[in-house]
This record gives structure tokens, C-alpha cells and sequence, in this order.
């Protein structure tokens, strides 16, 4: 059901990914997290592409993080803070956090190599139906996404439309 | 009076100390900012493909896709701080220009990750593509190859009229810096521009002038008999661009003068 994957750049690290739908308790989940005993980030799907998006922005955290350039205060606010085409930090938590009204979630973990995740406990304080990392796109909002990241006509004829939301992503702390 | 200008320019003087200073404080804790050893770590176990004289090119994976990762590296002769504000500065320059490139549907490659701690940019490959260069050397010798290339000139000329419209310079204009993408079912090939080290944005006919110049100059001299081809691209370009008629003008003064504007007067 979930997704583990390797960061190339930090071999050492690895990325696991759980979708849930049909969830009850996004506003316990939230409160967890903000407390420290949920040690991921809680994404909501509306505007995720596409498991590629989530791991270029906890790359890129990791990344950060490694050279002391985060902007934000832990590795997980640093991966929704990625997200987001913008450099407005609460802006970005609105938009890619979860709310308390949430039916769905993504839950991103960041563990070293030899770790093993705590996916059971994630999976037992989540209280909805867990389905495939793959999934992503049938929960997620295309239009909203094309608005939010200002993507135009021109550019989804010359490419795919992850590959203009990753470019955003990328290049935002220097526009 | 002249006591008190004394007093001032003293002041002045000490104020522009202690701005170097604090410029050059800076400057060196830029310089010990960490930088990404595993960045250079992936480089090293990575094929080099090419080296320029401000970048190396390297082929790699990333998160599971091919990418081309374009390292700018010091250089040494260089004052640290000046080199590492230049670097930085042209690295800035290539992501806008690809991003302003894309949002107008100017082909490009995707870029996917930027260490701006070792002046890395990961770029999309793009696989089963071949320079610009090559295909026209090896289609100028077919039979059937002059009409290709005619089409493909007057793809480049209206490519680079809309990126001009967009008042974005590329700077560097070869046929090295242009790929053809052969697509699956082999018909149309996508033209794609790379390669954004040198751009800048300007509206100046002057600037889209020499634009053009420097693409002829780099056309006309690696692909021997080529005047009529890139007639076909001018005129292509004339005929897409809405803005073209001041640029053809100032294309014509510049191949009198040279890129350099005189400074004679």
C-alpha cells in the first residue's frame, strides 16, 4: 500500500509515502502532529500531481536541512513549504497541510536506510481507509492545481503538467 | 568650511571601510555556508558528457527519472567573492529564462532540483534527441535533405521570433544549443532551446539584433553553404515575430558593425 523510495542525491535517506481516504479524525491528526507525536508531514491531495511532486519536496528538505538553509523550523514544514509555488510560508501550510475538514491525507516520512518506518502506527491513528501511494490522482483536483500554480495553455502543449508544477517548485526561492 | 568638508570626507572615507569590510564579512560567510558534499558525490560516480569553459554536464539519475545535471564551477582566478556572486547570478538567470521560456511554450527542459550550494541544476532529459548541429550535417548530404532542413529553418525562425516577443535574449544562439526530439510515431520532431547561461530579458531591438547575429555568424560558419537556409529562417522569423521590423533593421547595422556597439563619438 505505501511507498517507499530512495532520494538518489541522499542515498541514505528514503521517502515513505501512505494515502488515506475516507478519513474522520483529520483534526486529531493534526493536533498529533503539531504536538511532536507524528513525526511526518500530513499533506492534503487536493493539489498533489503525483508521488514524484512530494519526493522533489522532501529532496529538496532534506537537502536544506543538510546545509543548514532551511525555511522553516522542522524538515516536515520544510517538505509542505516545498510544495507550493510560493515563498508565503502560511500560505503554503493552508493550501498543503491538512485542515480539520480533510477527508483525505498523505502521510510523507523521511526514515534513514536501515530504519524501519513506523507505518503501523501511522496506519492506527488514522481513522479512514488506506489506499495505493498511486491513487493520488483520482483525489487530487487538476483545475485547481493548473490555477493555483498559474499554469498556462502554452506550456501543458509543450510538456506534462508535473513537469511545469516540479519547475515551479524548483525555482521558486529565486524568482 | 573647508575644516568641516575635511571632517566629511574623513567620514566618508571611514563609512567605505567599513561597508568593504562588512561586504567582505559577508562574503566569507557565504563562503563557508556548507555545501552539498552528496551533490558532489553523486557528480563524481556520474558520466561526464561535457565540459564547457563555465560548466560541466553530467548524465544521472534522479528519484527515478534520467537527468542531465549542469555543474558551474570556481574558478580560481577569480576573487572567491566575485566568483561565487557571478556564478550565482547566472544560475539565477538560466532558471528564469527556462521558466519564462516554458509559461510562453517555448520547448525546454523541465528543471527537477537546483543545489545553489554548488551550483548544480538537475534538468529533464531529453532522451532520443540530437543537436540541431548534427541533423543538419547529416541531412545536407541526403537526397531529400534541403527540403527537411527548409521546414526545420522556418520552425527555428518562428521559435525564436516567439521567444523574442517575449522580450527574452538567449544569448548564445547556435545550432548546438538546439535539440530535435524525435517523437514516438516519428512524424514531427519537437524543437527544443537549451542551454540559458547567457540570457537576459530585454525589449531592445539592439539586443534581438545581436541575437540574430550571433546566431548567423555561428550558422553560416558550421554549416558551410547555408545562405539560402537562413534566408528562410530570417524570413520565417519576420513573418511570426510582431516586432520584427526594427530588429531586421538593426540585424542589417550590426552586420556592418560587429556585436560590439561602437564607442567611437
Amino acid at each position: 500500500m505505501h511507498l517507499t523510495q530512495e532520494l538518489e542525491v541522499y542515498s541514505d535517506h528514503k521517502v515513505t509515502q501512505l494515502l488515506f481516504k475516507d478519513v474522520k479524525n483529520a483534526a486529531e491528526l493534526r493536533q498529533s502532529a503539531v504536538e511532536g507525536k507524528i513525526s511526518g508531514a500530513l499533506i492534503s491531495p487536493t493539489l498533489v500531481l503525483n508521488p514524484f511532486q512530494v519526493l522533489v519536496a522532501a529532496n529538496k528538505a532534506v537537502h536544506l536541512q543538510k546545509i543548514g538553509k532551511m525555511k522553516t523550523r522542522s524538515l516536515f514544514s520544510e517538505i509542505i513549504f516545498n510544495l507550493s509555488p510560493t515563498n508565503n510560508i502560511s500560505e503554503a501550510f493552508k493550501r498543503f497541510g491538512i485542515s480539520d475538514g480533510d477527508s483525505s491525507v498523505l502521510v510523507v516520512l523521511v526514515h534513514n536506510k536501515g530504519n524501519t518506518p513506523p507505518l503501523s502506527d501511522i496506519v492506527s491513528r488514522v481513522n479512514g481507509q488506506q489506499v495505493p501511494v498511486d491513487d493520488l490522482s483520482s483525489l487530487s483536483d487538476t483545475a485547481k492545481i493548473k490555477k493555483f500554480f498559474k499554469i498556462t495553455p502554452q506550456e501543458e502543449k509543450i510538456g506534462t503538467l508535473l513537469d511545469a508544477v516540479v519547475c515551479r517548485m524548483a525555482i521558486k526561492d529565486v524568482l | 568650511m573647508l575644516l568641516s568638508f575635511l571632517v566629511d570626507t574623513s567620514r566618508c572615507r571611514s563609512l567605505h571601510n567599513r561597508l568593504r569590510e562588512t561586504s567582505l564579512r559577508k562574503a566569507e560567510v557565504n563562503m563557508s555556508v556548507e555545501r552539498s558534499m552528496e551533490v558532489s558525490q553523486l557528480l563524481a560516480k556520474a558520466e561526464l558528457l561535457k565540459q564547457g569553459a563555465e560548466a560541466r554536464l553530467y548524465r544521472t539519475r534522479f528519484l527515478g527519472k534520467p537527468v542531465i545535471v549542469k555543474e558551474r564551477f570556481s574558478k580560481r582566478y577569480r576573487h572567491p567573492a566575485l566568483d561565487e556572486k557571478l556564478t550565482h547570478r547566472r544560475t539565477v538567470q538560466e532558471l528564469r529564462a527556462i521558466l519564462r521560456c516554458r509559461k510562453a511554450g517555448i520547448p525546454a527542459p523541465a528543471v527537477y532540483f537546483v543545489d545553489h550550494s554548488t551550483h548544480c541544476i538537475f534538468l529533464e532529459e531529453i532522451v532520443d534527441s540530437c543537436t540541431v548541429r548534427d541533423h543538419i550535417a547529416s541531412t545536407q548530404q541526403q537526397p531529400r535533405g534541403p527540403e527537411q532542413l527548409e521546414r526545420l529553418a522556418e520552425k527555428i525562425g518562428q521559435m525564436l521570433a516567439q521567444m523574442h516577443d517575449e522580450d527574452l535574449i538567449h544569448g548564445d544562439l547556435t545550432t548546438s544549443n538546439m535539440l530535435l526530439k524525435h517523437t514516438v510515431d516519428g512524424a514531427e520532431s519537437q524543437l527544443l532551446l537549451i542551454d540559458f547561461g547567457l540570457s537576459y530579458i530585454s525589449a531592445l531591438a539592439e539586443d534581438k539584433g545581436v541575437d540574430l547575429y550571433v546566431l548567423e555568424k555561428a550558422f553560416l560558419s558550421t554549416h558551410p553553404n547555408t545562405e539560402v537556409l537562413f534566408e528562410r529562417l530570417l524570413r520565417s522569423y519576420t513573418k511570426a515575430s510582431k516586432k520584427s521590423e526594427p530588429v531586421i533593421k538593426k540585424l542589417d547595422e550590426v552586420r556592418l558593425r560587429g556585436r560590439k556597439r561602437s564607442m567611437v563619438g
